[in-house]
């Protein structure tokens, strides 16, 4: 991707924006000319990020399915959508607590396609429009303890399908983007869990090495854009060839 | 918080393919033959489930024996 400005003149929303995904994601954008809302729940870093990128900051609950309203009075309508953010609770099936799997599937799956429906509902979302949900390499691959976070992600790659079905004849396309571990906050948090030599090893299962945030903002940069403007329905994987194997 | 007997039954429904009864307060439970990834991961999820005790792996590494992990749940509880 260049610096060109190919998203002036483009209000996209990054919802999960202070996270290193959502973040990386907003920095991209912003760069190449994107006006941008910002959605999170940390209000203190969601202005610090907004301040910098000279973007509107919009603070949400996403496990408060009542307060979207309110937040999307304060977004103009949409050329693109980002939905960055997640919870990934560790846990063998065994001892899996119900409030951890059900907060999960609640940020990752429900409040993602509620927000969407809202954001219909409320016509916040223009014609054309491209909508690209972060899932996770763990909704076609498996990995123990994590069961309850693969649940979210392969039932969200699976809505994406059918919403891009639906929105298809407003030119309004639903992709999801697949990455496998990425060096962030999350694999941090996995490796105070799980032991950082157990993470270092599976982070040396990635033939091309180490994937970043901006790895992740890239591809999500090319699904957003018009350059993908034939792209819907679809799973993009980025993984530094982890599924080749 | 029950005693430590019922905590060595909890550690040993968590880590399958431990005879029930063979562990005590001195075993040195990550040198077991059946330590792994998972049994790590397993212990730490029972410990929030049955205890609601947080315990990250570096901590977990730091109390070799069942009875140093016993007491620390005891401890956390007990806060």
């Amino acid at each position: 991707m260049t610096n060109k400005k190919v998203f002036a003149c483009k209000r996209i929303l990054i919802v999960g924006a202070t996270g290193a995904l959502g973040s990386a994601i907003a920095r991209t954008l912003s760069l190449q000319g994107a006006e941008l809302f910002l959605a999170g729940r940390d209000a203190s870093k969601l202005e610090l990020v907004a301040s910098e990128l000279d973007a509107t900051a919009i603070s949400i609950d996403l496990s408060k399915v009542d307060s979207f309203d309110a937040a999307i009075d304060k977004i103009s309508a949409l050329d693109g959508i980002v939905y960055a953010a997640g919870v990934a609770p560790l846990s063998p099936v065994k001892y899996m607590q119900e409030k951890h799997f059900s907060n999960c599937i609640q940020i990752n799956t429900v409040s993602p396609l509620l927000l969407i429906r809202d954001l219909l509902r409320q016509k916040k979302i223009k014609t054309p429009a491209s909508i690209v949900l972060i899932s996770s390499l763990i909704a076609s691959r498996g990995a123990a303890g994590y069961c309850a976070y693969a649940a979210s992600k392969g039932a969200l790659e699976a809505s994406a399908r059918c919403m891009a079905l639906e929105l298809a004849s407003h030119k309004i396309r639903v992709n999801c983007l697949a990455p496998g571990m990425i060096e962030s906050q999350m694999a941090s948090e996995a490796g105070e869990q799980i032991s950082e030599d157990i993470l270092q090893a599976h982070m040396n299962l990635y033939p091309l090495g180490t994937g970043y945030p901006q790895d992740v903002a890239d591809a999500a940069t090319y699904l957003i854009s018009d350059q993908s403007r034939w792209v819907t329905g679809t799973v993009l994987t980025v993984d530094g060839g982890y599924r080749a194997k | 918080m029950g005693n430590l007997d019922t905590f060595l039954e909890h550690f040993e429904e968590a880590i399958e393919d431990v005879t029930p009864g063979s562990t005590n307060g001195a075993t040195h439970y990550m040198e077991l033959e059946v330590w792994d990834s998972l049994a790590l991961l397993t212990t730490i999820a029972m410990l929030d489930a049955e205890y609601g005790v947080n315990l990250s792996a570096t901590k977990l590494k730091a109390l070799p024996s069942l009875k140093c992990l016993y007491e620390y749940v005891v401890a956390e509880v007990n806060k």
